[in-house]
């Protein structure tokens, strides 16, 4: 006996490129919401990710206006604001503090670097602190350097790339012309560390001259209220305090409106969809008029006209659903080198974070959303008279 | 007081911004750092560009990488320069005709990478020779326009005779002359990897625009 779905799949097929279209608009309007919802989930994960790969929750710089660091970048040092090292005894002393680690970040001027020059960047940490910070951190070659005061570095992924370097290999501090030698090759992390030469900080103050630094990175103890830490730290003279978490909850603010946008997009999308589901389904009603009331004298309910329509509802919805759920999977990559070109800031790894949790979640919505466009013209076919239709063109 | 804390936020944001911003170096391949221009001072005639990508592993495997080896006179070493590099030839028009192509390949050099490019007219013959970035306290000599027109005119038949391991070689070369005798390294450096780059050009473009595989 012929089931009610092959009843509902034959009455689909009968108007092959209508249910197409129809599909084709399912198909798209749930590839969409898929991905955004992905990119939803996936940007906080990345995001928080690139913050706790920083392997500290506070930094600790000198007052004034980050656009100094800037200057850093751009003009090899000079205008720096520099902290006290001894500032980290004060800080490691609050007993919020899990851990601190100085850094003296320092760039340098490289007239050979392409046309017009370019900045070469150095951040000096201390080999006894800074690996507990970055536990994560895996080598491709060597390790870290053992002496404070050694004229080594440790180079990340890309820096290592471009420069080509290997372990035993030397590098050249553009402008002071001091050689070091490479001990370490960091595996790629996906994130700023990639691109960092870590030099040991003793040597990076002797090679910059200065006994200063410029950040402190504080790792706050489990449990631990940062933000009574933040108050603490704010009355140290001469310094401000970022924290990660205001960070963070600032750049998701900025992107929020962004998101809302998107998501009404998607929401528009998926309505036009079920608007052409209704027209798909109402206008297969209209069209079976006859059928519908010969059905009916057979001795077919109306609730079984409601549930052999809606049964055609039922499969747009999924096979579309599913279709499109599938492009989003298929295209997540390229989905996400569009969302990156778009952004003003995207965090390393993946943006747009599809699993089958989420594909699940998407196509129940997809499939009742479809279903509830679909209650009125099953309600339509199900309350038609059988004489009235049999007797009509 | 909130407008401070905004304030401070906003700051801190944009600090991390920057801080995330800063290291974003090149990958391994070795591009123009700006076409546009570069195509532009390499072939004045020039009206437009069309860039490809091609690997070794790609183009044939570990039997190219064998003769590309044999014909450099040395094997391909190191982390960094293995068969998989992706290479970025830019090809030259000037309206519908093909003029020329630009290439570079990364070298290793004493104290870093070393970007050299060539500018090559479809007979493969030097049009222009650019050490893109090199990490050395001689780079402004080997830098040098000078330096890089002694290579004008040549092509790949002349550096057969090239050996990197010794830095020995015959006829034309033998006119080069290194800038800095100090750098003699980065000298050496600079000239295996043209050798290298007239050699993948000639394995990627000219042979099999002849018909050779």
């Amino acid at each position: 006996m012929i089931s009610r779905f092959q009843i509902a799949y034959k009455n689909l097929l009968r108007k092959k490129a209508r249910t197409l279209l129809t599909l084709i608009g399912i198909m798209l309007s749930s590839w969409v919401l898929v991905s955004l919802l992905g990119f939803n989930r996936g940007y906080e994960h990345a995001l928080n990710r690139d913050i706790d790969n920083m392997g500290y929750q506070l930094m600790v710089m000198a007052k004034g206006c980050p656009y100094e660091a800037a200057t850093m970048m751009l003009q090899g040092g000079t205008g720096l604001r520099y902290i006290e090292q001894s500032m980290v005894d004060e800080i490691v002393k609050k007993p919020e503090v899990d851990k601190v680690t100085p850094i003296l970040m320092q760039a340098f001027f490289d007239p050979d670097k392409g046309d017009g020059g370019g900045i070469a960047g150095y951040f000096g940490v201390e080999a006894a602190t800074f690996p507990g910070m970055k536990p994560f951190f895996r080598f491709r070659q060597g390790g870290w350097f053992k002496d404070e005061n050694a004229a080594e570095a440790v180079m990340g992924f890309e820096a290592a790339e471009l420069e080509q370097r290997e372990v035993g290999d030397m590098i050249l501090v553009p402008e002071k012309n001091v050689k070091l030698k490479v001990v370490g090759i960091l595996e790629r992390t996906g994130t700023q560390d990639d691109g960092t030469i870590f030099v040991p900080l003793k040597r990076l103050q002797m090679i910059s001259a200065t006994d200063k630094i410029t950040t402190i990175g504080i790792k706050v103890k489990k449990g631990a209220d940062s933000t009574k830490l933040e108050t603490a730290l704010y009355l140290l003279p001469d310094v401000q305090v970022v924290s990660f978490t205001q960070v963070k909850q600032t750049i998701m603010k900025l992107i929020a409106t962004a998101r809302v946008m998107v998501l009404s997009i998607a929401i528009i999308a998926l309505l036009i969809a079920m608007v052409g589901v209704i027209n798909t389904i109402l206008m297969s009603v209209l069209e079976r008029l006859q059928e519908i009331g010969i059905l009916k004298t057979m001795g077919a309910m109306p609730g079984d006209i409601f549930m052999l329509v809606w049964t055609e509802t039922l499969i747009l919805c999924s096979s579309g659903g599913i279709a499109g759920i599938a492009l989003a999977f298929v295209f997540a990559r390229l989905s996400d080198l569009l969302v990156r070109r778009v952004l003003p800031y995207a965090p390393g790894g993946e943006l747009v974070a599809i699993d089958m949790k989420l594909a699940l979640l998407t196509l129940a919505v997809i499939v009742a959303v479809g279903l509830l466009s679909g209650i009125y013209p099953a309600w339509k076919a199900g309350r038609v008279r059988p004489l009235e239709s049999i007797r009509s063109e | 007081m909130k407008g401070m804390s905004c304030y401070r936020i906003v700051l801190a944001t944009l600090l991390v911004f920057f801080v995330m911003a800063i290291p974003a170096l090149a990958a391994v391949g070795c591009d123009l750092n700006d076409p546009d221009r570069d195509v532009a001072r390499f072939f004045p005639d020039s009206s437009g560009y069309k860039t490809s990508y091609v690997s070794i592993d790609k183009r044939g495997g570990d039997t190219m990488l064998k003769r590309v080896e044999k014909r450099l006179g040395d094997r391909f070493h190191g982390i960094y320069e293995t068969i998989d590099v992706p290479y970025t030839i830019y090809e030259i028009r000037k309206g519908t005709q093909k003029i020329g192509y630009i290439h570079g390949v990364n070298q290793k050099g004493a104290y870093g990478g070393i970007q050299v490019f060539v500018a090559l007219d479809t007979t493969g013959r030097i049009r222009s020779f650019y050490i893109q970035k090199m990490t050395s306290q001689w780079a402004k000599k080997l830098r040098d326009p000078k330096f890089g027109r002694q290579f004008v005119g040549l092509t790949l038949t002349d550096f057969d005779s090239y050996d990197p391991a010794s830095g020995k070689a015959s006829g034309k070369l033998t006119e080069i002359r290194n800038p800095a005798s100090e750098a003699e390294q980065d000298f050496r450096a600079s000239l295996r990897a043209l050798k290298k780059n007239l050699i993948l050009m000639d394995e990627f473009v000219y042979s099999p625009e002849k018909g050779r595989p």
